[in-house]
Formats: structure tokens, sequence, C-alpha cells
């Protein structure tokens, strides 16, 4: 039992979140940022998506113990069971899915330094390494392997970068969630705006940035 | 004369009419030769020039040679540019058939089997495949990344639909619209997003 | 492509997103507790009131389980109210978004403390329970527009109560004609017509429909804004920094915009 629980029995006022309704908002929260962020955001550390995925395996396994049961005051329950999995699975996947796109984009960007290396999960990185060297082995067996060796390699330092990046100046709309400055970069000017919770905020992404990353801030 | 870089060009306009198009144009295998040989010929023509110099090149002493060595060292690097772009847009087009579920060599087999005479799935490739051998290795190897990865997530059904699944009670609506009888308290519900369908009540 | 949507969220995930707003229904059949992802969802005894997710609402509304208790804001007197805020008191700005709920907090007793401290998750819409019966009057939740949709499309008998199908959905017109207007208007703060164009600009208030609506257009204007004004920023900056000028900026993170109008430029390697 632990301190929630007690104080939940001492004090009927006191309700903390559910871990079932926090973990939803923050999977919804990371599905709205990374549709929304111009860049990769990084992987929930705190196994968000892992927990999660493993309760929707469990759920799948109780409808299928269901499914069986042909008892129709069940059945309502498994409706409504199979309802709410459809919701889940369709987050997870949208979230990936929009990573995995960012990544495809711009695989060598987030491949350069440990530091953008580590918002990919363990799967993904293996993923983008893997991608990378199937493209790389197909441009060589293309045509750069007919290329004088100084030009093989694909990441030329000299002359023009041929690493693309995302544009992160891109506008994005926050949400912040607590009273906090908010300074952004403009053309004629750089403001600096004395925000209220619950205000919606255009600016620009490495502006907003900071602010998403303290949890002062959702994108939205 | 024709000037170098206009192979290049004609390389990046068939790259960008790809990415506007549903299918995926025949391989310009003929054109890659030829923008791949221009650049070893300018390769070539550097060394040459380079070579009286032994090493101690000084462009402020020579523009004429300077400014040659400027032109094709950047004539490289745009054809370079070219061809990598090329062949990304039709490696895009074929990832995204791997995640749509399309099977592209099945396509390109049947294509095949065809004839000129066939469905002509992918344009005017007629009898030849409109993939180059080293694109039909490159799907077989995304599919199979592809695969790796979804294994990972099976029960969330990475390659399923990016639509919001609508519930379904409209589901529900759209059968009672189409004819269906709602009984008290079963009805016939397609789940949206999967395969399962699921009857209730009966 | 895994994803070809533009960023943002499209109209069809923000309707999925405001159906996980919280409602309140009074049950009319009896249905145990489910073991929910979500949580467990409350037991359903007739006629006892209950708040739960506004998908679930509509699933038992579906079946004739249950039925919605209409949210306080979309009666037609809180509407009236909205309108006649927006119009008159203030026509410039977007009326204030619902008061962030607040709990008592028992480690200091008799100080109303935020619903959510520290060790959780913060909620934000649709997770503040902005719909149910005890939401207040005369604010417009972030999902207004699409949860009053739902509502009157799928529970529009148990909106009856409040007054007219037609009433309502004028007023809900009326609001979304007023608040399109400042949501144009809002463009101009962004500097479309030549004025100074800072750097924040706030729509508070504004519906998460009505972002999903005109996103595309406002943040198409800023970015256009600042690739045009570049050099201008660029040269600006130069001169603050001589001047040992103002510090602000979040410095770095920004990279220079190369004005490379290759046509292959956006083809990616």
């Amino acid at each position: 039992m632990d301190i929630d629980d007690i104080l939940r029995e001492v004090d009927p006022t006191f309700h903390s979140i559910p871990k079932e309704k926090q973990d939803l908002q923050e999977l919804t929260r990371a599905w709205i940022a990374e549709r929304s962020a111009p860049e990769l955001l990084p992987w929930p550390p705190n196994g968000l998506f892992e927990r999660i995925n493993d309760n929707i395996k469990s759920q799948i396994e109780k409808v299928e113990e269901m499914t069986g049961d042909m008892d129709p005051r069940t059945n309502f329950a498994l409706i409504v069971i199979q309802t709410e999995l459809e919701r889940y699975k369709y987050l997870v996947r949208s979230y990936l899915r929009a990573r995995i796109a960012k990544i495809d984009k711009h695989t060598l960007h987030y491949l350069s330094t440990d530091n953008l290396r580590s918002r990919l999960s363990e799967m993904e990185l293996a993923y983008a390494t893997r991608h990378q060297a199937l493209l790389h082995n197909h441009y060589l067996s293309s045509f750069l392997s007919s290329f004088p060796p100084q030009l093989q390699n694909l990441n030329d330092a000299a002359g023009i970068n041929m690493v693309e990046t995302p544009d992160l100046d891109a506008a994005v709309f926050i949400r912040l969630l607590k009273d906090v400055f908010v300074e952004g970069r403009g053309v004629d000017s750089d403001v600096t705006m004395d925000g209220r919770e619950s205000d919606i905020v255009i600016l620009r992404w490495s502006d907003a940035k900071p602010l998403v990353e303290a949890g002062q801030a959702e994108l939205v | 004369m024709p000037m170098y870089g206009d192979l290049g060009n004609k390389l990046a306009l068939h790259a960008k009419r790809t990415q506007n198009l549903a299918h995926l144009p025949p391989y310009q295998a003929e054109l890659v030769r030829a923008v791949t040989r221009e650049v070893r010929d300018l390769d070539k023509e550097v060394t040459t020039l380079l070579e009286p110099f032994q090493g101690s090149f000084d462009p402020a002493a020579d523009h004429a040679t300077a400014c040659t060595l400027l032109v094709n060292h950047l004539s490289m690097r745009r054809n370079k540019r070219c061809l990598l772009a090329y062949h990304r847009t039709r490696t895009d087009k074929l990832e995204e058939h791997v995640w749509n579920g399309v099977d592209v060599l099945d396509l390109v087999a049947q294509q095949q089997a065809g004839g000129g005479n066939g469905a002509a799935i992918s344009g005017e490739g007629g009898a030849s495949s409109s993939l180059s051998p080293q694109e039909e290795d490159y799907v077989r190897q995304y599919g199979d990344l592809l695969a790796a990865y979804k294994g990972q997530w099976t029960d969330i059904d990475l390659t399923g639909s990016l639509e919001p699944p609508r519930d379904l009670f409209i589901d529900v609506r759209v059968l009672k619209d189409a004819g269906e009888i709602q009984t008290e308290y079963g009805y016939v519900a397609a789940v949206h997003g999967s395969s399962r369908i699921c009857c209730a009540g009966h | 492509m895994a994803l070809s949507l533009p960023p943002g969220l499209t109209h069809a995930e923000v309707s999925f997103l405001a159906e996980m707003e919280t409602v309140t229904i009074v049950p009319r059949q009896r249905l145990d507790s489910i073991d929910l992802l979500s949580g467990k969802t409350p037991s359903l005894r007739p006629p006892h009131r209950v708040d739960l997710s506004l998908w679930l609402a509509l699933l038992l509304k579906k079946q004739r389980r249950a039925n919605i208790v209409p949210p306080p804001w979309l009666h037609p007197a809180s509407l009236s109210e909205i309108v006649q805020r927006e119009t008159k008191e203030n026509p410039t700005a977007f009326s204030e978004p619902p008061p962030v709920p607040s709990r008592p907090n028992i480690h200091q007793p008799g100080i109303a403390a935020r619903q959510n401290n520290n060790e959780t998750v913060q909620l934000s819409p649709p997770f503040q329970a902005s719909c149910t019966a005890d939401a207040p009057a005369g604010y417009l939740p972030y999902h207004w527009m699409e949860v009053a949709e739902m509502l009157l499309t799928f529970a529009g008998d148990d909106m009856i109560s409040l007054g007219s199908a037609g009433e309502i959905r004028g007023l809900l017109r009326d609001l979304t004609e007023v608040r399109a207007a400042k949501m144009r208007d809002s463009t101009k703060t962004l500097g479309a017509d030549g004025e100074n164009v800072g750097g924040v600009v706030s729509l508070r208030g504004v519906g998460a429909m009505e972002l999903a609506e005109n996103r595309g257009f406002i943040l198409g204007v800023v970015d256009g804004m600042r690739r045009i004004g570049a050099s201008v920023e660029a040269t600006r900056r130069e001169q603050e920094e001589e001047m040992g000028g103002p510090g602000g900026g979040g410095g770095g993170g920004g990279r220079g915009d190369d004005g490379d109008d290759d046509s292959d430029e956006d083809m990616g390697i």
C-alpha cells in the first residue's frame, strides 16, 4: 500500500490522479507533440510506451478469453473494451509512425551525434542504422561505386553539406501549463511575454523547446 | 555544345515528376550511367589540369585554371546531388509501397509475365521492369527491415490505418442506414482499422 | 513513407481527441464496472449520475443504456452570455478558457491548491473535466465545437432540456463566426499587414478545432514572414550585438536559413 492509498482512506477528498489516467494523459501529450514538432522529440525515458504496450497485450488476451464466453451481459463490456483498445492502438501506431517518418526524412542527422541518437528508442536506433546502411548500399551499387573515391562519401564535409536538418525555427502552437515568461524571437523585435497558465501561444519551435522540455508548456 | 550539368538537371526533373506520380516510372538506367560517366570525366579533367603543377597549384597565379577547376568541382557535386535525389525519391516511393502492403516485386513479376500487352501497371515500362535490379534488392531488404521493426509492436498493427478509429456506434449507425436491423441487444459491428468483426449478443 | 500527414493534428484527429473529454451521464440500466486500459469504469446504478469519457457515454447513449447530462456551458443562457462577451465586451480577444480546477490541499488545510501537484502528471484538455455537469457555465472548453457537435448529433434528445436544438445551433453558429473573424485578425499581429513582427502571439481561449482549421494558414504566414525577413533580422541581431544590446533571445537552436533556391533542394538524399 503506498502513501496515496493511505491518504485516500483517511481523507476521502484526497484523490490523486490514477496511474492509468496519468499514462493516458502522457501518451496523448506525447502523440500530439510528435505530430506537431518539426523535429524528433526524445523517446519517453520512463518506460511509458513499454508499459502501455504490455497493457495492450494483456487487454487483447482478455478479449480473446471473453470472446469464448457468449453471455450477452459480458458482451457489451467486450464491445467497450474493444472500442477502447482500438483507440489505444491507434494512438501508439500514429505516434510511432510520426517518429519513423521524421527519422526516415533526416536519418543521417539523427545518427550524427550521441545527443541526437539518444532521442531514439533502442529499436528505432536499430531501424535507422540499418535503413541508412541499406540506402548507402543502394547508392553504392547503383552509381556511387563508379565515382572517384573522394566523392563516395555521403556526408561531404567540404562544400555543400548534404545532411539535411529539420527547420528548428518553424512556428508552433503551445499551451502554457504554468505561469511563466515566454521569450520569443521575431523579425523586427524579440518579445518577452508574461504568460499565464492556459495561454495558447504561437512562436518558433526553437524558443518553445526549453519551455516544453521543462514541462512548463505542451505542444497543441 | 551540351553543358556539363544538363544531364543532372534531367535527372532532377525526373525525380521531381516522380514525386507527384502514384506509380513508379521506369528506372532511367541510361541517364544514370551518363551522369556518372560525366562525373568521372570531370574528375579526370581535374587530375589532368593539376598534373603539371605537381601539388603546388596557386589559384591566385592562374585564374583561368582556377576557374575551370572550380566549375568542374561544383559540377561534380551537383551531379552527385542529382543522382542522390533521383534515387532517394524512388526509394521513398518504394518504401511507401512497402508500408502500404503493396507487393512491389509481385507487381513487377506480373508486369513481366504480361508482356507488352499486359495491364501496364507501372506505366510505359512495357515488358521490362520499371525497377532496376538494385531497386528490387532494396525493396526486399527494406521489407525485411520493416517486418523486423513491426514485429516488436505486433499488438498495435503498425501498418494499420492512420485514420482515427470511428467508434463502434458510428459503424452501427452506418449499418442501420444501410438497412440493417438493430436488435435490442445485438448488432453486427466492424471494428474500424482492424480485420476483426465482432458479433454481439446473438 | 511511414506518415504523410502535415505537422499538427487533422480535423479527424482533433475529434478523436475531443471524444476523451469527460461528461456526466444518468444510467438507465445497471452495468458493472469494466476494467479498461484507462482505469475501471464506475459501475452504473440508475439513477445515480457518474462521469466518464465522451466516447463511452456516446456508446451507452446509442444503446439506450444512459442519457447524457448537458454541460452547463452549452445552455443557451451561457452561450448567449459568451456571444455577448465576444462581440460587445471584448471584440478583439477570445473569451477566457475554463478556470483550472482546484481542490483542497490536505497538507495545508484551508488552502486550495491546484489539482495537480508536482508528483503527478499535469492534466490538460481533454482530461480536465470541463464538460461534466459540474463544469462552470460561461466558459468555452478547448474542445467546445467538437463536443457540442457530437452531443447535438448523437444525444440531441438529451440536450432538449436546454432549449430547442435550433436555438443552440444558432448560438453556436454566431460564436463560430465571431471567433473566425478574430482568428483572421490575429494574422495582423503576425505582421501580415507589414507592421512590426514580434516573436510571440497569444491566442488565449482559442478552441482545438479552430486551431486545426487555421493552423496551416497561420503557421504559413509566420514562417513566410520569417523567411522574407531573415536578412533584416540577421542585421538587427548584429547591430544589437555590437551595441551590447538586449540579450534576450533564446540564442542557438536555429540554423541560418539557407536561401538556396536549387530546385532539388527539398528532395533529400
